[in-house]
């Protein structure tokens, strides 16, 4: 089992390797995918292995993994496959149109290994100390593939991200700081104490007062790995400015590693101090980040920020299920936590594909995808059904168990609130997509064109028909803003062979399966996992 | 083995360090010059440095030894020397005038802060007459205080400083709260701190070339 927990983490690795061995973008990238399936087949094992065994438990307490981790590894394993086929065919895309260098390239694959690696092991540690050091460590890794692109905008969102990011994991510290303190009455050997495990066996030894400090601390902390409001500031701007595939590891991987983080806490918390101070503090954080995402939907424009503020609005979700508490509400922010991975992953990547076809990012610039690119499109629509809880997708079960878990805890005033933000949450979102998917498809594109000049020159670039891969870059375009440039340019297709063009839809139509399953049946297998995690918590 | 009590020798200094980190962060809350920021965060490590040897003295810690050391080597030295080499004079920053309120402001409100933090660590959370109890709110203080400089500086290299005094307040609230924080985590965080000045530092001259002032004032293209 420990073999496996290794593997777990250190297959990732493989597109690391490659692209310090000076690889390709499309060597680099088969790579990388081989190693994310290896590492979702390792954390598959690991997970069925570990709902029938003891947690698992090594190093002096730094390994440790039990069905919670299982299922967050299940998860981010999951998110980093599909995110690695989005980027065989989208760097591979970039590197032939010339927006990255070689360089960049291997510099995509080193990073974005690392940062898969790194969230996995943080999954697998029992010492709050070394999960603070890791978590750290991917905000790191992650910031370099946020600035990637090495523009003033991307430039400024990973400065804004990583800034943030560690002011927040540094109060994480601090909080993990007090935990320790807390069990000083323990007299602790060192390395043990540190490590969930001790702490949940000594739980009710712990100083309360400095466990509530703690607790908030922690949540505060990681809150801002999360995006929980008012902490979420760095977020939009990162997920617009990474490119899609990493916005697709951000938003569904590393916002669920500090989710796990907090569970855990969480644990601790609701072990020793009681269901209704956790709760307060959970609920509290849940509800502004729903407000705050919800109202920021409701503004039109680069679709990536949308997106982004959805992700605020589902960890609000999340944060508020677990403040219900409960079997039920445990439950359905566990469930939750995949069906949204799951359903942004897919967005986030068939956003990676509009933009390299449309050239903007921006949603006025985008008509007609479902006749021009069905296939994306499509995907895109039902992703979009699906993250806004449409029945026939697992969105819709999970908040439905939500609703249900807040109903069952008496008042009905929260379960309420969060059926009315859900609904603003649905026209707002829905709006924008509706706009893109729908409407006339632009032209191919052809030469720049600025209209009532030349039109000569559109008649004769829409002659030769054999064109395959323009290498049209209307954002040179003489006048205009970017946004109206991408929006006057017209379709451009990226991709060098048929090939690619069907990778980029395998991920999609993957997560789209996936959430259907997940909406029409839960398997058994799942459902034991969700069960025993939702007892780990309390 | 946790709580040292205030009145030893090693309590005593220690508290005294704590006091001298909080000046030095007010110093540097109170300066406009580049060149000071990093030479108050550099005296603030050596300070910190030394409160972690004194600690190994009252604890007989080797780890703690290595630590200050570490302190000493990478924060004192290495970290300043590298900001004011790669940032301070290669970028030529000389005054800061990105600021969002005045001097006189941001010290009142450092001193709102320092109440606040005594209010919070005080009554109940610490035993009375240990050195925690006393050193824990000047740590919490620093915190604080380094916050306070990210907010108020609007200079990329200003809130880097800020967050390596953030930085400093958790370890010396960490040496004296829980001497016993397993040192490879310690290490660990070492390596994250020294990893992360590196890619701030390349951001910070990224965006310096792309924007020839390198002032998040200037950062306004992404909003809403």
């Amino acid at each position: 089992m420990t073999t496996l927990a290794f593997l777990t983490a250190l297959a990732p690795l493989t597109g690391l390797v490659a692209a310090l061995a000076g690889a390709r973008a499309r060597v680099a990238g088969a790579a990388q995918v081989a190693g994310a399936a290896a590492a979702l087949g390792c954390a598959v094992a690991l997970l069925v292995t570990l709902t029938h065994h003891a947690p698992l438990q090594g190093l002096d307490g730094f390994l440790y993994a039990d069905t919670l981790s299982g299922f967050f590894l299940l998860t981010v394993a999951a998110v980093t496959l599909l995110a690695s086929l989005g980027s065989v065919s989208y760097i591979a895309a970039q590197a032939d149109s010339g927006e990255l260098s070689g360089f960049q390239v291997r510099l995509y694959y080193s990073f974005f290994s690392l940062f898969a690696a790194l969230m996995l092991a943080s999954l697998e540690t029992g010492n709050l100390g070394l999960l603070f050091v890791l978590v750290e460590a991917s905000t790191l890794a992650s910031a370099a593939l946020v600035g990637l692109e090495a523009r003033a905008r991307s430039l400024e969102a990973a400065w804004k991200y990583v800034i943030i990011s560690s002011l927040g994991v540094t109060i994480a510290l601090a909080g993990t700081l007090f935990v320790f303190y807390s069990a000083s009455a323990l007299h602790p050997a060192s390395n043990l104490a540190l490590t969930w495990p001790y702490l949940m066996a000594h739980a009710s030894a712990l100083a309360p007062q400095s466990l509530r400090l703690a607790f908030l601390l922690a949540v505060v902390g990681y809150g801002t790995k999360v995006g929980l409001a008012p902490m979420h500031t760095w977020l939009p701007d990162a997920h617009a400015e990474a490119p899609s595939p990493a916005s697709a590891m951000l938003s569904a991987a590393l916002l669920n590693t500090g989710m796990y983080a907090i569970i855990r806490f969480l644990a601790l918390a609701h072990a020793r101090l009681g269901a209704t101070y956790p709760r307060a503090v959970l609920l509290s954080f849940g509800f502004a980040s729903i407000v705050i995402g919800a109202l920021f939907m409701v503004r039109r424009g680069n679709f990536k920020r949308l997106f982004a503020y959805s992700s605020v609005e589902h960890m609000g979700i999340i944060a508020v299920a677990l403040g219900f508490g409960g079997i039920l509400g445990l439950y359905g922010a566990l469930l939750q936590v995949l069906n949204h991975a799951l359903a942004k992953t897919v967005l986030f990547l068939s956003s990676g594909d509009v933009s390299l076809r449309y050239r903007t990012r921006e949603a006025a610039g985008v008509t007609g995808l479902l006749s021009a690119v069905p296939l994306t499109g499509g995907a895109l629509l039902l992703a979009t059904f699906a993250v806004l809880g449409s029945p026939p997708f697992g969105v819709f079960l999970s908040e439905l168990t939500i609703v249900r878990a807040g109903f069952a805890r008496g008042s009905p005033v929260f379960p309420l609130l969060l059926l009315a933000l859900l609904g603003v949450a649905f026209f707002a979102f829905a709006r924008t997509i509706t706009g893109m998917v729908t409407g006339p498809a632009p032209p191919p594109a052809s030469r720049v064109q600025t209209p009532a000049t030349e039109p000569v020159l559109v008649g004769q670039a829409a002659v030769p028909d054999g064109r395959v891969a323009a290498p049209a870059s209307p954002l040179a375009a003489p006048g205009g803003t970017p946004a109206a440039a991408g929006a006057r340019a017209g379709l451009v297709s990226p991709y060098r062979s048929r090939a690619a063009v069907v990778i980029t839809a395998v991920p999609l139509v993957l997560g789209l399966l996936a959430l259907l399953v997940l909406g029409l049946w839960i398997p058994a297998g799942l459902d034991t996992v969700l069960r025993q995690s939702a007892a780990v918590i309390g | 083995m946790q709580s040292l009590s205030a009145s030893t020798t090693a309590g005593v200094l220690l508290d005294l360090s704590g006091a001298l980190m909080l000046l030095l962060a007010f110093a540097c809350l109170a300066s406009k010059l580049f060149n000071r920021y990093v030479a108050y965060y550099g005296a603030q490590s050596v300070v910190l440095a030394f409160a972690a040897g004194t600690s190994a003295v009252a604890f007989h810690s080797a780890e703690l030894w290595i630590l200050a050391a570490l302190t000493l080597a990478v924060k004192g030295i290495a970290i300043p020397v590298a900001a004011r080499r790669v940032l301070v004079r290669r970028l030529a920053l000389k005054r800061d005038a990105a600021m969002s309120t005045g001097l006189s402001t941001s010290l009142i409100a450092g001193g709102a802060l320092t109440a606040f933090a005594y209010l919070v660590t005080r009554p109940a959370l610490l035993p009375h007459g240990t050195v925690a109890a006393a050193v824990v709110p000047l740590s919490t203080a620093v915190i604080l205080l380094g916050a306070l400089a990210m907010v108020v500086r609007r200079h990329t290299v200003a809130q880097l400083i800020g967050w390596l005094i953030v930085e400093n307040g958790v370890f010396l609230g960490a040496i004296t709260l829980v001497a016993t924080f397993p040192f490879i985590v310690e290490a660990g965080i070492f390596l994250d701190i020294v990893a992360g000045v590196l890619i701030m530092i390349v951001f910070v001259s990224g965006l310096t070339r792309e924007l020839a002032q390198a002032s998040a004032a200037e950062l306004r293209e992404l909003r809403g």
